[in-house]
């Protein structure tokens, strides 16, 4: 599924996950990524997309093989980067450090010089628009501020892949589109590909160059939707545009085609 | 990127420009009313402290009360006025009274670092078992078991083991109150959201990691959550062993005010215990605000 110029960076094949309570929650879900490329999951609710960031981040064991690209693994070796980072729905922001200690907190595990860390804080802080904030604790700031630090946070190990679980489910509408736009700079700006789990198809839309529609629980690969949208778009404009709308009936319809089989 | 302004905490000045009249404003904050003012709280506060004690000074002295009402005899409750005049003697020395300071040092002294020696346990048992699934489900009925035991039943036990010293002291405070703090502990460590320790995994963390960085912190505020209680608890665990031990101490003055049937200075023993449990308690809290900013707003 990717083209001839990206590389392939992550490749699911055949996974399935079945809970210890006997829920199979995934069931043979295949899927690749590549380099540069913004890919959306959605589906039925509680069909299992959680799950899928679960196995693919390593905190559950599958069945099936999740294979990362070894090129890509010996690139990142020493280079002060992770293969992926997560960024969760909520809960992931610790209350008991400020901005820049949040965001710095997953640099102490790349052995990373304090220098380094400083650095790569501040410029965050700078991207983020952060910097008048960095020693505000959580509670100091707004819901919006504080997903832009979990945001950050994910970022900060600059990973190849940024997996994002739902991350700006609890957010208004404008300050959702406004975060989509920052997520869309920083993807840009570090390099990094994203995995976007997410119920929202016009955030699916908006972010994404595909989107996997899984089926209900467990959860497997039903359709893939290409979108039609340049890399560069602008999400705050490019709602009314043709690309856009198709994009967005197109899940729709393939996402009620789930709901209606549930039914 | 824009910064989120709701965040902002300066005030736009044009918020509270003055409206036309006919405009209809009310206040956002809410008026409080006088009756829950602060003024008005510590007035309540006073006349129900101060009703009380001018109760418990003229009610014994109306003719005949206390042949109907032995609670009401002065032998057995003394009086505000005598309390406080004996008070000034044990502080002052006063009338050639022995001082009080001794026994009030060495109560104070054992309970604390009684006290310290409990939080320190607790708190590393809480932090390890809430670290170890395996660890809690082993130790956990042992654990229960032994918080059911009746501490203060133990007290001569300790005192004949530990014999009539300040050790006798330290060791009731510390297994009065280890089982607080560790309890806390415990759950400070289990209120860690699973998302958090699944996002410090992703980012490379290690048990000992997760367990420093991430439930460390919550078990700490939440152990400094039950210092107040600890701090009571340890006074009463040093003041018992020493009614027990008859070693030097608060708790030996108050058992010897007892035998000798005398009311002022068992209660005026009681209000050093209590001036002193509240001091510990409101120092306590202070520290943690200043220690744990984050924690009270977090509540």
């Amino acid at each position: 599924m990717t083209s001839a110029q990206q590389r392939w960076l992550v490749r699911i094949s055949d996974v399935s996950f079945t809970y210890p309570n006997g829920v199979q929650a995934l069931s043979g879900v295949s899927l690749e990524l590549a380099e540069g490329e913004v890919v959306s999951v959605i589906g039925p609710s509680g069909c299992g997309k959680s799950t899928l960031v679960s196995v693919l981040s390593g905190l559950r064991e599958s069945t099936g093989s999740v294979v990362w690209n070894r090129d890509v693994l010996r690139e990142l070796d020493g280079s002060g980067r992770r293969p992926f980072s997560v960024v969760f729905q909520r809960n992931t922001v610790m209350p008991w450090l400020n901005v820049e200690k949040n965001i710095a907190f997953g640099l102490r595990y790349l052995k990373l010089s304090r220098q380094d860390i400083r650095q790569r804080v501040n410029s965050l802080l700078e991207t983020g628009g952060l910097v008048d904030f960095r020693r505000a604790y959580p509670h100091e700031l707004s819901g919006g501020m504080e997903r832009r630090v979990a945001l950050l946070t994910g970022v900060a190990t600059l990973p190849k892949l940024l997996i994002l679980d739902e991350p700006f489910s609890a957010l208004d509408e404008p300050t959702r589109v406004s975060l989509h736009r920052e997520l869309l700079v920083l993807l840009r700006e570090y390099g990094m590909s994203a995995l976007l789990i997410t119920h929202d198809l016009g955030e699916a839309v908006s972010l994404s160059n595909r989107v996997c529609v899984f089926s209900n629980r467990p959860a497997r690969l039903s359709s893939v939707v290409d979108i039609k949208l340049p890399p560069d778009r602008d999400v705050e404009k490019i709602r009314a545009t043709d690309e856009y709308q198709d994009g967005y009936r197109e899940l729709w319809e393939s996402l009620w085609q789930q709901i209606n089989a549930r039914v | 990127m824009a910064t989120d302004q709701r965040a902002s905490v300066a005030t736009r000045p044009d918020e509270f420009a003055p409206t036309p009249d006919n405009e209809q404003t009310w206040s956002t904050t809410g008026e409080q009313s006088w009756t829950s003012s602060l003024p008005m709280i510590i007035a309540w506060r006073v006349l129900l402290v101060g009703g009380f004690l001018a109760l418990w000074e003229w009610l014994p002295k109306v003719p005949n009360i206390a042949k109907h009402v032995v609670f009401l005899d002065p032998f057995f409750i003394s009086s505000p006025s005598l309390i406080a005049k004996r008070l000034w003697q044990v502080v002052t020395g006063a009338d050639g009274t022995p001082l009080i300071w001794p026994p009030f040092l060495f109560t104070v002294v054992t309970a604390l670092i009684g006290t310290a020696i409990a939080i320190i346990i607790g708190t590393l048992g809480g932090l390890l078992l809430s670290n170890s699934a395996t660890l809690e489900r082993v130790l956990r009925p042992i654990i229960v078991a032994l918080n059911a035991v009746p501490r203060i039943a133990m007290v001569p036990i300790v005192v004949l083991l530990a014999g009539s010293s300040s050790r006798s002291d330290i060791i009731t405070a510390v297994t009065v109150v280890v089982f607080l703090v560790f309890y806390n502990a415990l759950e400070g460590g289990r209120s860690v959201p699973p998302e958090m320790i699944d996002n410090a995994k992703v980012m490379g963390a290690g048990s000992w990691s997760i367990m420093r960085r991430v439930r460390l912190p919550l078990v700490l505020a939440w152990v400094s959550a039950s210092i107040p209680n600890a701090i009571a608890f340890g006074l009463v665990g040093s003041v018992t062993t020493e009614i027990f031990s008859g070693a030097q101490g608060i708790g030996q003055l108050l058992g010897a005010a007892v035998d000798t049937a005398d009311a002022t200075l068992t209660f005026t023993v009681v209000v050093v215990l209590t001036i002193v449990g509240v001091t510990l308690v409101v120092g306590s809290n202070i520290l943690q605000r200043r220690l744990l900013p984050w924690w009270n707003a977090h509540l």
